[in-house]
């Protein structure tokens, strides 16, 4: 407790602002202010046998780490992680109508719109001169276990501060390439025909097609670490990271309106004052947890599927059901790999 | 009035709810489990008893959070729990400049998904004897046994017993602590 309390003395004290309490934006869609456009659903998420991580950012949670499909097949992964958890190919295929999600396998599928996705990255980004660039890709380290000293700092990543910034509208660099985003990601931001993300040093970067330029930068779990960073209420919210983010499954409840807009970053959803840019409260907090083709982390041990989906999703010999960020997933008790996305629930 | 809980009771309270996990007996539908649930949320379902957590849940803007889709379990500290705090920290941790430390210690004590006492009894028998659970601070409890309570334990060795469990509302479930979880 004394520890406690001499970190409270110590800490640092955010910018304060009046707490003004407002009604939610629910179910406005992407209207209003909203800078992006609303992805369609049913966007297919590739898998590959990725060489993950264990990264150091979380204390006793697992971490996601380099989510590229190809990297350990090229040997350009960052080489540390889980060997468990690598698995067969997945292609994670979201059906229309009931929110149901099954598991293909396989090297590769089409999406909706033709474009191929899962194993073969290249055709993936065949229209886009990153093409060169993933070819020559040689790796890069993992997460903000990384990060200069110094530049572990909230809002920023391992990134210097203002370097966001300049990133957007500016091509993606080489060696973010060929990496794809953690798979804890995956089923939040997926690429489509207008966008496609990519990740590196600590950040998601989506990256337009139509002229192959980062527009977006989404830190994750930033280096003062998980929980650590959350933004205060009254913080200003960084300018560089502002666009519509919300991830892909809350995006019904949290539509831009002209009061508010509706942001992700640091592990919570932040509800954004148009008019001053401070968080004016916290949404929805996701963990970001739990991958398919990850194993299941410290931490999720216990049941904890919503009442509403026990009698479809019981824990047995055969299989584990764990909720995390608005998907329950299937697991395999004696792997502990997460196998499925087997519902979505928000 | 708190009934301290015990996991003879928990496991009685939630035998349904146990039952769908292992055996084929009538299971609750998701209609009936939202009718279980009420309308309540998290947020509006805190009572008089619960004052100073949903106060310190408005002063950082989580009450938004509570008040949301979830599903979330969450410890909700009695207000006993903040007067066991040194004296005045409580009040420290409610001005508006320590608003990032009171959202990291809040964080700390909700769990995603719906987890009820039984669930957490059961991963500790599995567990031979302690369970782990994840926290949006960051951060995991470790869950024990003291008898028939559960006794919650903080990284810092910090102790929290369960003394009020498994209440039902329409965005997740609530548990009420006897003292207050730091995150690590």
């Amino acid at each position: 407790m004394s520890k406690f309390l001499l970190a409270l003395g110590a800490a640092a004290l955010a910018i304060t602002a009046p707490a003004i309490a407002q009604p939610e934006g629910k179910g406005g869609g992407n209207k209003g202010g909203g800078q992006q456009k609303a992805e369609r659903g049913g966007g297919n998420q590739g898998g590959g046998n990725a060489g993950r991580g264990n990264g150091g950012g979380r204390e006793t949670r697992g971490n996601p780490g380099n989510g590229g499909g190809q990297m350990a097949r090229q040997g350009g992964g960052n080489g540390r992680g889980n060997d468990q958890a690598r698995g067969p190919d997945r292609v994670i295929e979201k059906a229309r109508g009931n929110n149901r999600v099954d598991i293909a396998r396989g090297k590769g599928r089409n999406d909706d719109n033709g474009r191929i996705v899962g194993d073969d990255r290249r055709d993936f980004d065949r229209d886009s001169n990153v093409l060169a660039i993933a070819r020559n890709f040689g790796g890069f380290g993992g997460r903000y276990d990384n990060c200069p000293p110094g530049l572990a700092k909230k809002d920023n990543g391992c990134m210097p501060p203002g370097q966001a910034r300049k990133y957007l509208g500016s091509r993606l660099q080489q060696n973010y390439a060929n990496s794809l985003i953690p798979y804890q990601y995956r089923s939040w931001y997926r690429d489509n025909d207008d966008y496609f993300y990519r990740y590196g040093d600590n950040n998601i970067y989506r990256v337009s097609r139509s002229n192959n330029l980062i527009d977006g930068i989404i830190p994750l779990l930033s280096g003062s670490g998980y929980g650590g960073g959350y933004y205060a209420l009254g913080d200003q919210f960084p300018s560089s990271y502002d666009f519509y983010n919300v991830p892909y499954q809350y995006r019904s409840f949290y539509g831009d309106t002209s009061d508010y807009r509706y942001r992700y970053g640091d592990g919570a959803i932040y509800r954004i004052n148009s008019g001053s840019g401070v968080v004016d409260g916290i949404v929805a907090l996701l963990a970001g947890d739990l991958g398919v083709g990850t194993r299941l982390p410290v931490g999720y041990d216990t049941y904890n599927v919503p009442f509403a989906y026990r009698d479809r999703y019981a824990d047995s010999a055969d299989n584990w059901y764990r909720y995390n960020d608005g998907y329950i997933y299937q697991v395999d008790p004696k792997t502990r790999l997460i196998s499925a996305v087997i519902d979505a629930i928000v | 009035m708190r009934i301290a809980m015990t996991l003879f009771a928990a496991s009685a309270m939630t035998l349904a709810a146990c039952d769908t996990q292992t055996s084929d007996a009538a299971a609750p539908t998701s209609e009936a489990a939202k009718d279980a649930a009420g309308d309540k949320t998290i947020a509006s379902g805190l009572t008089a008893e619960d004052s100073k957590f949903a106060d310190a849940a408005k002063a950082s803007g989580l009450d938004a959070t509570l008040a949301g889709p979830g599903p979330y379990t969450v410890l909700v500290p009695v207000n006993a729990a903040f007067d066991k705090l040194p004296a005045g920290q409580a009040d420290t941790l409610m001005k508006p400049e320590s608003r990032a430390q009171l959202t990291k210690v809040l964080t700390g004590h909700i769990l995603p998904g719906e987890i009820l006492a039984a669930d957490i009894g059961k991963a500790i028998d599995i567990g031979k004897g302690k369970a782990s659970l994840a926290t949006f601070g960051g951060g995991t409890i470790t869950a024990t046994k003291d008898g028939d309570n559960i006794v919650l334990t903080d990284s810092a060795g910090g102790k929290a017993s369960i003394s009020g469990s498994d209440e039902r509302r329409s965005n997740g479930v609530v548990h009420h602590v006897d003292a207050i979880l730091i995150p690590g």
